[in-house]
């Protein structure tokens, strides 16, 4: 028994590590951030295109291992690399005076990377709406598929930044987990009127509390990456702030009556009502309205994660690890909220 | 079963019958609901001139409303915390009991509504650049409901509050306005679509999610109140 009760939570602490090394270790897949010049004129054209993430090429390759494409509606335009870094490419292209839509998107292809991609990469001004003539046209390259070893998916916008997703989620996660916790305590104090439960609930609400303040903080770090703004408003922004200073509410209202008998039973009531509310705001309402955030509707971002082996097998070891942390905090919790107990009614 | 359920709704009557009788008798709680609503507007419109942006116009609509529904249902327990607890306890049941203050409460925002939305429309006028609503029937009737699922909401803060021996009046504004922010955010959104005219096809969903908190609210505090009333 002793030892089950070390072992989670040295597997916990375990695992945590795990997910902090490999976290912050593993190398991002390359991906295009930058074109330039943005804005392309018909006739003989120097392009650049820079990348992100780890290398795609060594440092003396071979331009012609490599075949850069740029696409213009669905026909595709052949580009010359004239030379391949680690971390970018130069090309000279011949743009013609016909396009069928003035916005080109890059595909560099790869020996090793696997195909790169840069949306709307080029705007071309003073084309005239037309179908491209057939001698600058190109066949579609064979596509490759990549060998990167241990790599997380790049992801546009979100870039370097997707190793939140080993924090800001699995927090959330933890959140509701023990808050789940004290609400069961909270309903088995309803029916029972033993203070063990209230003893349970507090230490829950208490760690859930930790969890969601660091969750918020996570989701505001990330909101400045990738939207701009620490703060914007959003259904599932306001619920989770809401879901906070709800649960802060608990505290307050636990303060305010002290040493009232009746505490517990007041707590558990406002704890009920306060995990209905969390369940509604985080759960229910956001997904009927339209949102930023990934896992809702209309946000492309979050489902090619759950595609990804490599993001997986260090996400899944992070929810379980943030778990067995949050458990751990609220049995600390609990035993000193039993000792305090013991103290007082000595 | 079937007789407990009436007796339940006459109890939830006789409640809401005496809380307006007790209302009418002590008439300066209704007229002091009434002076901070039209101070509160009156302070709005000579803070701002006569061109008012929606945004702000809705703004400060909600935050008079909201105040003026605190201090109307804030002190709605307050009766309890003395010896009238004591007999409510023994002769009353409690879902009867939050029925009747619910449906109190419902009532009390009815009057409120008009009053705020009648009030500040006479002397703020209409935002900036309009002459009237887009959809007055859309405005109103937003208002009513972001009232009623504000109101409900805070019968059940109210009812917690009341419980704490010291300074329950500033706890139930603590617990109450965070509680509050979804349907404020709900209600105003709706505010703003119905005066700036907004699709009505557009709006179709904030009535019904509005509706939907009061309704859930409300009945949560129904499952709990005899909870704490028994306390």
């Amino acid at each position: 028994m002793s030892s089950w009760n070390s072992l989670w939570k040295w597997g916990g602490v375990a695992l945590l590590a795990y997910v902090i090394l490999r976290g912050f270790s593993t190398p991002l897949q390359p991906g295009f951030i930058e074109a330039s010049p943005s804005r392309l004129s018909p006739g003989s054209q120097d392009v650049a295109l820079k990348a992100v993430g780890q290398p795609f090429a060594d440092v003396n390759a071979e331009p012609s291992a490599y075949t850069l494409v740029l696409r213009s509606g669905t026909e595709l335009i052949q580009a010359q690399l004239t030379s391949v870094s680690p971390h970018g490419v130069q090309a000279r292209t011949e743009i013609p005076s016909t396009l069928p839509s003035p916005a080109l998107d890059a595909f560099l292809f790869t020996p090793e990377a696997g195909t790169l991609f840069l949306g709307n990469a080029f705007f071309v001004e003073d084309a005239a709406v037309g179908s491209v003539p057939a001698s600058l046209q190109v066949p579609p390259p064979e596509e490759i598929a990549p060998s990167l070893g241990f790599s997380f998916p790049y992801q546009p916008t979100i870039i370097e930044s997707i190793r939140n997703l080993l924090w800001h989620v699995p927090m959330w996660f933890a959140m509701f987990f023990v808050m789940g916790i004290g609400f069961v305590a909270s309903l088995a104090q309803l029916r029972t009127g033993d203070v063990r439960w209230d003893h349970r609930a507090e230490a829950a609400v208490r760690t859930g509390l930790v969890f969601g303040i660091l969750g918020l903080a996570t989701g505001s770090l990330w909101a400045r990456f990738t939207w701009g703004a620490w703060w914007v408003s959003d259904p599932q922004l306001n619920g989770a702030l809401v879901t906070v200073l709800l649960y802060s509410g608990y505290r307050v209202l636990r303060a305010a009556m002290g040493q009232d008998e009746r505490v517990g039973r007041i707590a558990a009531v406002y704890n009920v009502f306060a995990f209905v509310m969390l369940v509604i705001l985080l759960m229910v309402l956001p997904r009927y309205t339209e949102s930023l955030h990934p896992g809702k509707d209309g946000n492309p971002g979050f489902n090619s994660y759950d595609l990804d082996n490599s993001l997986r097998a260090v996400f899944y070891p992070a929810v379980i690890g943030w778990g067995a942390l949050c458990y751990w905090m609220y049995t600390l919790r609990l035993r000193m909220n039993r000792i305090e107990h013991r103290l007082l009614t000595r | 079963m079937n007789s407990g359920f009436r007796s339940t709704l006459q109890t939830a009557v006789a409640v809401t019958r005496m809380e307006w009788r007790l209302e009418w008798r002590q008439g300066h709680q209704l007229a002091a609901v009434g002076l901070f609503a039209v101070a509160s507007v009156y302070v709005a419109f000579q803070s701002s001139d006569r061109q008012t942006a929606t945004g702000a116009w809705t703004a400060m609509l909600w935050l008079v409303y909201l105040f003026s529904g605190f201090t109307a249902v804030g002190r709605l327990f307050d009766r309890e915390r003395t010896a009238t607890r004591r007999y409510l306890q023994w002769t009353v049941h409690p879902l009867g009991l939050m029925l009747g203050k619910l449906t109190h409460a419902a009532v009390t925002t009815t009057a409120l509504t008009a009053l705020v939305l009648g009030t500040f429309v006479l002397f703020l006028g209409w935002p900036e650049g309009s002459e009237s609503a887009g959809h007055p029937g859309w405005l109103i009737g937003g208002a009513w409901l972001g009232g009623l699922s504000m109101t409900t909401t805070l019968v059940f803060v109210t009812a917690v509050a009341s419980q704490v021996q010291t300074g329950g009046g500033a706890l139930g504004a603590v617990l109450g306005l965070p509680l509050l922010l979804p349907q404020l955010i709900l209600a105003t959104r709706l505010t703003r679509g119905a005066l700036d005219g907004t699709p009505v096809a557009m709006l179709g969903e904030l009535p019904l999610f509005l509706a939907a908190l009061s309704t859930g609210t409300s009945v949560i505090a129904c499952i709990l109140f005899p909870y704490i009333w028994r306390a």
